[in-house]
């Protein structure tokens, strides 16, 4: 006969509450693991959105200044089309930097209610012939400071800033979350564990009457589910935060230009979401399953 | 009922706790086991239980060879089996109803059952109005009556009983006595592991005697010694 839904939720919050510290010290444990692994994930999506607009070879992007004239604009483009070091250059008007903001920005509509395409800067967007980083340097340099330019940006640095942070900061994330995970996975087995041994002549009973290996497994693997759940419940928060407000203020028009585009999509959120609910379900299967194998025995 | 053919059971260190049993138990006869400590009687039950299984020979419960038996399919055996405890076993934070009840949630009956069986079984052990009290509040002869209960609220074919009345007084041990008769009576087989030689001889059953692992009476009708 199946297992009643009543006695395996009754079951398993008796085990959860005979245990109470440890139970919660186990959904800390997965919440803080889960939510460096989400952030770990979260923070690899914006560093892709940030570095999106370097995509295609582009080495170095010439902001001008919106009120650039257009004698300005021409000696600029008169510059790029002559020199022998660049292969290919793309102007990018107002409007399209516009578009390229919106998209950007799709999740924080009121940020793009506030701007204009007039107040966009068009830019040069250039691919030199050769993309070692001191020739591009050498070749941002030329134009830095002329009439018109307001700001020259050099993929290299501007890549290599955000890559830097990336790594240092991913995997710090990874190590971490993995160390706490792998504690996670501890702290079930050893709260199971314990509520095996906390229940052992109930489970003798259990096996002397007849009850089945499942029957008297499946509250202790709900046990374990109910932790890892609740843990990612609190993780998802954790990370709801994180993108709302660290990660969006890091892209506010305002913030550092090395970060603009440090965004996460909904659809990505979305996804370390159930990436981060599949974690905790195999932390909890694979704890839980020791456990159970391992100490309640036929 | 229960049909022991040639059964070996080697503990670590060549130690045998039975030794070439052979015997047949029929359904409703009521069989002692005696034997001085460590001749093999709670081994002879925790292999008719399937708590153990024996280096050689085979054992048939109800036709069938429990040796063979799978490990998932231990538990349907289980539930033609009831088992009673020296220690009786109660869960200290249940009440009686409660864990007599468990023993029938636990493989599944539904609620209705549960309510309908425990009541019934409560009033023939005699303990209807200590439905709500908790072992600790019941004499070591309730208890062990509450645990009788437990056993039998499933209607098993067979009754193990692990010197039931090795914690009580004499009086008190003839009260059980008594029920574990009255339930042999319905059809019932017992087995039960004893070293009180007052109630085998006053019974005059069946009697098994055991010596370091080997049957060396098999007596109908028999006495302790």
């Amino acid at each position: 006969m199946a297992i009643s839904p009543i006695y395996a939720l009754r079951e398993t919050g008796v085990n959860l509450w005979r245990n109470v510290l440890l139970t919660t010290a186990t959904i800390i444990t997965i919440g803080v693991s889960l939510l460096m692994f989400g952030s770990f994930f979260m923070f690899d999506y914006a560093v892709a959105n940030a570095t999106q607009r370097w995509e295609g070879g582009i080495e170095f992007v010439i902001w001008m200044n919106p009120e650039a004239s257009v004698e300005q604009d021409a000696a600029i483009q008169e510059a790029l089309n002559s020199s022998p070091q660049i292969q290919d250059h793309n102007y990018v008007d107002q409007l399209e930097t516009f578009e390229e903001f919106k998209e950007l920005f799709a999740d924080t509509p009121e940020m793009i209610e506030v701007v204009t395409p007039e107040a966009m800067p068009p830019s040069y967007r250039v691919v030199p012939l050769d993309p070692d980083a001191d020739v591009v340097e050498e070749l941002a340099n030329q134009f830095r400071g002329r009439p018109g330019v307001k700001e020259v940006v050099s993929a290299n640095e501007t890549i290599r800033a955000i890559q830097d942070l990336a790594d240092r900061v991913g995997l710090f994330l990874f190590l971490g979350s993995f160390v706490l995970l792998a504690a996670a996975t501890l702290l079930i087995l050893t709260n199971i564990v314990s509520a095996i041994r906390n229940r052992g002549r109930e489970i003798e009973i259990m096996k002397v009457v007849g009850a089945t290996n499942w029957f008297i497994r499946i509250p202790f693997m709900l046990e374990g589910l109910a932790q890892a759940v609740i843990g990612a419940l609190f993780a998802w928060g954790g990370l709801y935060a994180f993108r709302r407000f660290v990660i969006s203020e890091f892209s506010e028009p305002d913030g550092l230009e090395l970060l603009a585009g440090f965004e996460v999509s909904d659809n990505e959120f979305l996804s370390t979401s159930i990436l981060v609910l599949g974690i905790a379900i195999a932390v909890s299967v694979v704890g839980s399953l020791v456990a159970v194998t391992r100490y309640l025995d036929a | 009922m229960i049909k022991l053919e040639n059964v070996t059971k080697v503990y670590k260190g060549d130690n045998v706790a039975l030794r070439d049993a052979t015997l047949d138990i029929v359904k409703g006869e009521f069989v002692f086991l005696v034997g001085a400590s460590g001749s093999g009687k709670s081994t002879f039950i925790r292999l008719l239980n399937r708590e153990e299984v024996p280096e050689h020979g085979k054992i048939f419960v109800a036709g069938k060879d429990i040796a063979q038996l799978g490990t998932w399919k231990v538990p349907y055996l289980r539930r033609n089996i009831g088992y009673i405890f020296q220690d009786f076993k109660l869960l200290p934070n249940k009440t009686v109803g409660e864990n007599v009840a468990f023993a029938l949630e636990v493989i599944g009956k539904p609620r209705h059952v549960v309510k309908k069986q425990v009541p019934a079984i409560l009033e023939l052990v005699g303990l209807t109005q200590k439905l709500e009290n908790f072992p600790h509040e019941l004499s070591g002869g309730e208890q062990q009556r509450v645990s009788i209960a437990r056993a039998f609220v499933n209607r098993p074919l067979i009754l193990l009983a692990d010197e039931p009345t090795g914690n009580l007084d004499p009086q008190t041990s003839v009260g059980i006595m008594r029920l574990l008769d009255r339930i042999n009576r319905t059809g019932t087989t017992v087995v039960m592991a004893t070293h009180d030689r007052g109630i085998v001889d006053t019974m005059r059953r069946r009697v098994i005697e055991l010596d370091r692992g080997v049957i060396v009476r098999d007596q109908a009708r028999g006495v302790y010694e």
